[in-house]
């Protein structure tokens, strides 16, 4: 029986962990952690073996008294850290703190921490550069963006994730880092969701590269799988559906136009200005031409994770309703 | 794409018949859920290319074709031979070629150079009919897959090369020699004439962003050259070395001499049994 502590509970993924969690016979306290007041945060019953606290994560003295004070009281011995800011339009030093310092605290003091022996960083496929001479068939091995140029969006997410890796058999706490394909949903985080929430999806001519979606459900079993395993490492997490870029608007029920590439960043930067839209054409755009596949084959190994959940698709309905 | 998987079995079905769309369901491919593979390929626009690529072979090219029995019919193998016609027609031949002397028919996955993913529309359909970029990890997870390569040891020098060093290899790459013993794959050496003579080039210039050069040719078309393809035995890397020795840049080198000797031999050969460049 272990107990965990989940960060970054009420996003869409967190939820539905901590709802696993709860049902999971082999825990025996789940320990939520969210920005949420709690009368709105988890709606569903918390019952007994659920506690929620409202923890602002970006600031260092708020990690410690959460880490030294419940997680050390519940004996919380994994840590599940989901917490990340998830627009790519959000910049700034509070973000970077949540992004990237807030981890980088956890993992310190869990160094020293009387009951806390294992931390499962979701990170994310955007992580991995894409590049012409680069593999589309992406493994754990594949360079990083390291580009000066990203956004912060991405800077973060590959700083966070590196921080993991650098402490990665150095300290006692095993360190599992789930580089995760995006869950096609709303508040996941997806680009390509919010690239597919429009009727008209833009997109460069004469390019239809391969594409690899997942879904909540199969992000969460792989969670849990990494929450239960032993050891640590860096894993793929990929999804159940991999197909071309138009087959994903066509399935969704967009309607595809495809322009000439120099046209389609000037047209999504309108597009943000006039409605908000979080979509970035600038960050997707080698994706967008070349593609990016992750590579599944360690995770399902070390890990015994299968993608198992296709995509919903409104229009053309999932091939396998059952998990495979 | 330009066209949807629907009218792509539709003209495969127009222009090739039932044949081809019979060997096109015949495929055995790792279809990741949607009826393509993680890099593309999509038997639909296999037959697509087989009935628009066939009809160049048989009526164009009028393709002869030598020893592809010798084209294993499972597991991992890599073809390697000549490249040349500054439009790459001879990849073309090669991949209707394997396609319709293989049972079930194996789709060739050739190894394209890394700009080739930069050029729209051909990036796609070239992906949809299985090639790949040339990217070392690429090759790896397709021979993990148990796919077969084919590879032209001389790149784009090869393809490129003016009409004085036709049939004469030019910098033999090693890479295939590596893969093959890492992977445990026999190499099965190839050599196309006529491609050739198909497009003699006057000059090359200087290439922009990802493409290397740009090919001056004396003609806007290729000739219409009649095209042998010969096959010689496998070369059985796979027997003779362990994985262990890929890293030995001797063994890899001396493999790759291997190859490029069987190929030149088979160029040999083939140029002493045709009749003439249109015979």
């Amino acid at each position: 029986m272990i107990s965990v502590l989940v960060t970054g509970a009420t996003t869409p993924i967190g939820e539905r962990l901590v709802r696993s969690l709860v049902a999971d016979t082999r825990v025996e306290h789940v320990l939520a952690v969210g920005l949420e007041p709690p009368e709105s945060a988890l709606p569903f019953s918390h019952g007994k073996r659920l506690t929620y606290l409202r923890v602002d994560l970006g600031r260092e003295r708020r990690i410690r008294e959460l880490l030294f004070g419940p997680v050390r009281d519940l004996g919380v011995q994994v840590v599940v850290h989901l917490a990340q800011y998830d627009r790519v339009h959000a910049q700034g030093r509070s973000v970077h703190a949540q992004n990237v310092e807030a981890l980088r605290s956890i993992l310190e003091l869990s160094d020293r921490h009387p009951t806390i022996r294992r931390l499962v960083l979701k990170s994310y496929a955007e992580v991995y550069r894409v590049s012409l001479e680069l593999p589309v068939l992406v493994t754990e091995d594949h360079p990083l963006n390291l580009s000066p140029s990203a956004p912060q969006y991405i800077r973060d997410r590959v700083e966070a994730d590196l921080t993991a890796c650098a402490r990665m058999g150095l300290a006692d706490c095993e360190i599992v880092v789930l580089r995760c394909a995006e869950a096609l949903g709303p508040g996941t985080g997806s680009q390509l969701y919010d690239f597919l929430d429009s009727p008209i999806a833009l997109r460069a001519a004469g390019f239809d590269p391969m594409i690899n979606v997942a879904t909540i459900a199969d992000i969460v079993v792989a969670l849990e799988k990494a929450t239960h395993g032993s050891g640590e490492g860096v894993f793929n997490v990929p999804g159940y559906d991999t197909l071309p870029l138009s087959e994903c608007i066509r399935k969704w029920g967009a309607y595809g136009v495809p322009l000439p590439g120099p046209m389609v960043l000037p047209l999504y930067e309108l597009r943000h200005w006039a409605r908000g839209s979080d979509f970035s054409y600038g960050i997707n755009r080698r994706r967008m031409h070349y593609g990016l596949v992750l590579d599944g084959n360690r995770a399902h190994t070390v890990l015994g994770y299968t993608p198992s959940f296709p995509v919903d698709w409104p229009i053309g309905g999932p091939i396998h309703k059952e998990p495979r | 794409m330009p066209f949807s998987p629907f009218v792509a079995r539709a003209v495969s079905k127009t222009l090739g018949g039932q044949v081809v769309r019979n060997r096109a369901s015949r495929l055995h491919f790792p279809d990741a859920g949607h009826g393509y593979d993680a890099f593309g390929l999509s038997p639909d626009y296999v037959a697509l290319g087989d009935a628009l690529a066939g009809v160049v072979y048989d009526k164009y090219f009028r393709v002869q074709s030598h020893g592809h029995e010798h084209i294993p019919k499972v597991g991992p193998a890599i073809l390697a031979g000549n490249h040349s016609g500054t439009l790459p027609f001879d990849a073309a031949m090669m991949w209707v070629d394997v396609l319709r002397h293989t049972e079930p028919p194996r789709v060739a996955r050739a190894v394209a150079d890394y700009f080739v993913p930069s050029l729209p529309f051909v990036s796609t359909l070239f992906a949809r009919c299985g090639v790949v970029g040339g990217s070392r990890g690429n090759a790896r997870a397709l021979m993990e897959a148990g796919e077969l390569l084919i590879i032209f040891p001389e790149g784009t020098p090869g393809i490129s090369k003016p009409f004085s060093k036709r049939y004469q290899l030019q910098d033999w790459r090693q890479g295939h020699c590596e893969m093959a013993i890492r992977y445990r794959a026999p190499v099965v050496p190839f050599a196309v004439i006529g491609a050739e003579e198909q497009m003699p080039q006057l000059a090359t210039l200087p290439g922009f962003g990802p493409i290397p050069l740009i090919p001056i040719p004396a003609t806007l078309l290729p000739m219409p050259v009649r095209y042998h393809i010969c096959y010689g035995e496998p070369i059985p890397l796979d027997k003779e070395f362990t994985p262990e020795d890929a890293d030995d840049p001797t063994i890899v080198k001396e493999a790759a001499l291997r190859v490029k000797a069987a190929v030149q031999e088979l160029l040999a050969y083939g140029l002493k049994q045709r009749k003439g460049i249109f015979k």
